[in-house]
Formats: structure tokens, C-alpha cells, sequence
């Protein structure tokens, strides 16, 4: 899984030039950038994502300031939270019509892995979201969108700051565990509520010949976020 | 025909100098000069000295084995350009757009295994697994279970059908299959049984569980169901033994499938792969007969797997017979 650290090194949404680094494996090699259509609504949508996540980071910032204390702040953000983490499907199908030239299955992998954190842990199992763990993911992941869009912002418009470029791989290496961190230990702590409610699990007999245990489904996530030959750090 | 071995780090070469190319004699000299460079680092791996022109790709093959024993000829792939197609094996050397010289690209495609083996292997697993599940073997289901025997007859039922189905598709591998491949890369036998293996055991677990709950419209459900299965199971196995036919023992010539007396067969007339479309029946029979999600879910992906093989073998016949029959659709008729 890896969502926090996987989208940092992914090179989704990029535009023409500046997209060099790790993540590029493959890809750019004759492709022709997406055609001036393509180009502006990249654009806009990676701005709008800028701005989006720079809403989050300043809520964040302000719900500190007036409470005095740095528990519980996902309620003050949690709705451009949800809005701005479930509204990246889109880039999904930014590659599946190939206006950015990322691997589908990647980018719906790290995706998929975000918005799983956001409404089937963080906002099916109510409460977890006071746990310091949320805060953890969450300014990893602010600070890792903000800087990943505003460097597709500018890779599209063909003139990336190398500040940007800089900001993006290295400040990856607090970022990703950070997020990784966050993440697990929200899922950790999500569990006991999960198996008490029988959260999302059905059980035998049904007509159905059917069974599913979300607790030991989340155990089996905890572990993917092993790294493996097979499912390997995101950058490589 | 003249192969000049050498060790193994280096390419062979025809001399200490710089290698002569086709040299012209006093008579006008057949023979060509085969020389076999790596695809991606266009480093010289053989030289192949007076090869008859005749020769057959399958037969130089043959001879870069003679130099590279780790290279069997199933795993080379030789082509005219390093990024282009592999040379079939029954390719003749004279009738390829070569000079007096042949420069051929190598590509290794990996350990390989055969076709047989993987399917013998994909296909006993499964049967293996679902009985262990349907005997109860311990450490399954509860130990007051171990051993025991379902009450219902449809489990008894479905564990005939189930290992049927995998008997019939174990000597189809051994006695009916004429393969057009050989060998396949080694990594796909670990894909496919996790696959194969893991779906009926998923599959087998539920069936033949403790706490099963028999379809809900009874018996009237499981004989539809069955006759469904049946029917599809008999498809499929008429598809494959027409299948069989079009292409003599040791070939490996295509030609257009058509409807024969055998009235499964007749399917032919609205899809290019009918075994297909009876295989995806046979596993919609056992899913309403055994009303299991997880058989539904391995039908699906089973279905959609299928289709996109369908599309891509009508898609080929498309290419190669102009003639081909136009209301024909790769796997569900007139849809898909």
C-alpha cells in the first residue's frame, strides 16, 4: 500500500518536460505530450488540487491555533479532506485515456489505497478519528500532495522549479514514513471497534454460501504494506 | 555446415581476423552466412558458416544451441529486427528478405515449460484440493467435523461435477489438445496455479462447509442448473475434438473452424471460440447449482479472462482469412 509515500514518487499528472527522477521506469520514451485541450484542463486540475490541499494544510494550521492543542484536529478538515483525497479518482482516468502517460493499474493501486484510508477505516470506524495517528497521515499526505501538484502544475506548463523538483524526492524520505506510520496505526487502531460491531463482515450460514472478516481483512492489509519483490517501495 | 565453437564469454568467429561474409567462388556460391547478434546489446554471439539456404529457423536454432548450451531452442527468439517479431521455427532461410549474409537478433524469453506440464499441474490441483475440502480432511472446519459427510445432496453432487470437470480437463491435455507452443515462460505455472488452486479451494471451502444452505429453489434449482452444466460440459468437450480435427498430429496449421454433424459443434456458426462460451456456461450451471458467491466471482473473472483470449484469437483469424464468416462474434453470440 504505501499511499503516502507511492503518490510522492509517482509520475501521474506530469505534463511535458521536468518529469525526470525516480518513478519514471518506462513511458516517456517517443510519446507526444497530452495535445493543448488536455494541457489546460491538467492544468486547471492540478491547481485546483493545489489549492485544495493548501485548504487542508491552513485549516489544519488554524483548528491548531484556536484549540491550542494538535488532538483531533480531523474534524476541522475533514470535509475538503474527503472531497479533495476522493476527487484524485480522477487521475485514474486521466491515465486510462492516456492524457497522463502513468500505468493504470499503479495509479488506481495508490489511489484506491488513499480513498480506503479515508472512508473505510478513517470515517466507517468513528472512533479513530480523535487517534494522533489521523493527524499523522494527514500532514504527511497535505504536505506530499501540495508539493506532488504543484509540480505537475508546473512540469505541464514546461517550467519546474527546481525548488519543486528538490522538495518533491527528498522531503519523501520523512514524508513516506511518516505517512506509513500514520496509516498503520490508524488501521491498528480501528480494529477492535471493527470486530465488537462486526464492521462490513458477514458470517455462515447465509444463502449465499458466503463469508467476509474486515478484521482480518485489515490484518491483511497491515501486511501488504510489507515490501516485497513482488510489491516493491514505491520508487525504484 | 560449419559451427566454430568457442567459450562461451566470446562470440564464435570464423577466424582470428575480421569474419569473410558469403565469399564468392569460381561457381555462384548457395550457401549463406548466419550471424546471430544479442537483440539489445548487438553483441556478436555466433557466426554460422555456410548454412544452406533451405535451412530452417527451427535448425539454426539448433546450432546457436551447439554454441550456448544454456539457451535451448525454446527459449530463443531469433528475429530479423531487434525489435521485431520472432521468426517462426518452420520459417525457411531462403524465402526471408536476407542478403548472402543472415544477421538474426536473439532474445532470451526466460526458463520455459511446457504447455503440458502446466496445465497437468493447474488442472490436478484443483481436483486434489476440492476433495480434501469435501472429505472434511482436519484442521479445515471444526474437528467435531473432521471426516464428516454433508447432508445435502447437491454438495455430493457438485463434488461430482467439480471433479469431473477437471478429469475432462486433464486427459483433454493428455489425448486431445494439439498445442501450437511448445513451452510457455516458467513464471506463468506459479501465476496460474495461485490462480487455479487458490479459486477452488475458496471455492471448495464454502460448498462443502458445515454450515452450506442448499439453493433456494431445491431441486427444481439444482436439475435446471445441471442440465446447464451437462450440456456445456458435452460443448465443450465437441469443440475441442473439432478442434482437434482441423489440425493433423504434429502440425501446426490453422484453419477456419466450421460447424460439423455433431450438433454442439453448431455454435460455430455465431462465435469464433465456442469452447469458450460453453466453458463460461459450465461455471453459471455450477454457480446456480451450488448458489455460491465465490463460484459466481470465479466465473466472472473467468469470463472475462476468456473474452479478452476470444478477442484476440477472432481478431487473428480475422487477419489471416479474408474469407472469414462475418456474423461471427469472438465469444458470446451477436454481443461479445
Amino acid at each position: 500500500m504505501a499511499a503516502a509515500a507511492a503518490t510522492a514518487a509517482t509520475k501521474g499528472n506530469g505534463g511535458g518536460g521536468g518529469r525526470a527522477g525516480a518513478g519514471e521506469a518506462g513511458g516517456a520514451r517517443k510519446k507526444k505530450g497530452p495535445g493543448p485541450l488536455a494541457t489546460a484542463y491538467l492544468v486547471i486540475y492540478n491547481v485546483v488540487m493545489t489549492a485544495g490541499w493548501l485548504v487542508i494544510a491552513v485549516g489544519l494550521v488554524r483548528a491548531y491555533l484556536a484549540k491550542g492543542s494538535y488532538h483531533s484536529l480531523y474534524y476541522s478538515i475533514e470535509k475538503p479532506l474527503k472531497f479533495f483525497q476522493t476527487g484524485a479518482l480522477l487521475e485514474i482516468l486521466h491515465c486510462a485515456v492516456g492524457i497522463v502517460p502513468s500505468s493504470v493499474v499503479l495509479t488506481s493501486f495508490q489511489v484506491m489505497s488513499r480513498v480506503f484510508l479515508i472512508w473505510a477505516v478513517t470515517h466507517s470506524v468513528k472512533e479513530v478519528q480523535s487517534e494522533d495517528s489521523v493527524l499523522l497521515f494527514v500532514i504527511a499526505w497535505t504536505i506530499t500532495e501540495i508539493i506532488r501538484y504543484s509540480f505537475y502544475t508546473f512540469s505541464l506548463l514546461n517550467h519546474l522549479p527546481y525548488l519543486i523538483k528538490w522538495a518533491r524526492y527528498t522531503l519523501f524520505i520523512v514524508l513516506y514514513p511518516m505517512g506509513v506510520s500514520g496509516e498503520l496505526l490508524t488501521i491498528y487502531a480501528a480494529l477492535p471497534f471493527v470486530r465488537q460491531a462486526g464492521l462490513y463482515s458477514i458470517s455462515l450460514p447465509n444463502k449465499y454460501n458466503f463469508s467476509f472478516d474486515y478484521y482480518a481483512f485489515l490484518i491483511l492489509i497491515m501486511i501488504s504494506y510489507i515490501p516485497s519483490p513482488h510489491h516493491p517501495f514505491p520508487f525504484s | 555446415l560449419f559451427v566454430f565453437n568457442s567459450p562461451p564469454s566470446r562470440p564464435a568467429v570464423v577466424s582470428a581476423g575480421s569474419p569473410v561474409p558469403g565469399t564468392v567462388s569460381g561457381a555462384r556460391s548457395q550457401r549463406t552466412l548466419v550471424e546471430i547478434l544479442d537483440a539489445k546489446t548487438r553483441e556478436k554471439l555466433c557466426f554460422l558458416d555456410k548454412v544452406e539456404p533451405h535451412a530452417t529457423i527451427a535448425e539454426i536454432k539448433n546450432l546457436f544451441t551447439k554454441t550456448h548450451p544454456q539457451w535451448y531452442p525454446a527459449r530463443q527468439s531469433l528475429r530479423l529486427d531487434p525489435k521485431g517479431k520472432s521468426l517462426k521455427d518452420e520459417d525457411v532461410l531462403q524465402k526471408l528478405p536476407v542478403g548472402t549474409t543472415a544477421t538474426l537478433y536473439f532474445r532470451d524469453l526466460g526458463a520455459q515449460i511446457s504447455w503440458v506440464t502446466v496445465f497437468l499441474t493447474e488442472y490436478a490441483g484443483p481436483l486434489f484440493i476440492y476433495l480434501l475440502f469435501y472429505f472434511r480432511v482436519p484442521f479445515i472446519y471444526g474437528h467435531k467435523y473432521d471426516f464428516t459427510s454433508s447432508r445435502h445432496t447437491v454438495v455430493h453432487l457438485a463434488c461430482i461435477c467439480h471433479s469431473f470437470h477437471y478429469i475432462k480437463r486433464l486427459l483433454e491435455t493428455l489425448f486431445v489438445h494439439r498445442f501450437s507452443h511448445g513451452t510457455m515462460p516458467l513464471r506463468n505455472i506459479f501465476k496460474n496455479c495461485t490462480y487455479y488452486w487458490g479459486f477452488a479451494a475458496w471455492m471448495a471451502y464454502y460448498i462443502n462447509h458445515p454450515l452450506y444452505t442448499p439453493p433456494t429453489y431445491g431441486a427444481q434449482q439444482v436439475k435446471l442448473a445441471l442440465a446447464i452444466f451437462v450440456i456445456c460440459q458435452l460443448g465443450n468437450f465437441s469443440i475441442h475434438m473439432a478442434l482437434r480435427d482441423l489440425r493433423p498430429a504434429g502440425s501446426k496449421t490453422r484453419k477456419i473452424p466450421y460447424p460439423t454433424k455433431n450438433p454442439f459443434t453448431w455454435l460455430f456458426l455465431l462465435v469464433s471460440c465456442p469452447n469458450y462460451t460453453y466453458e463460461v456456461g459450465s461455471w453459471i450451471g455450477f454457480a446456480i447449482m451450488t448458489q455460491c458467491l465465490p463460484v459466481a466471482l470465479f466465473s466472472l473473472v473467468g469470463f472475462t479472462q476468456m473474452t479478452i483470449w476470444a478477442k484476440g484469437k477472432h481478431r487473428s483469424y480475422l487477419k489471416e482469412f479474408r474469407d472469414y464468416p462475418p456474423l461471427r462474434m469472438p465469444i458470446i453470440p451477436f454481443l461479445l
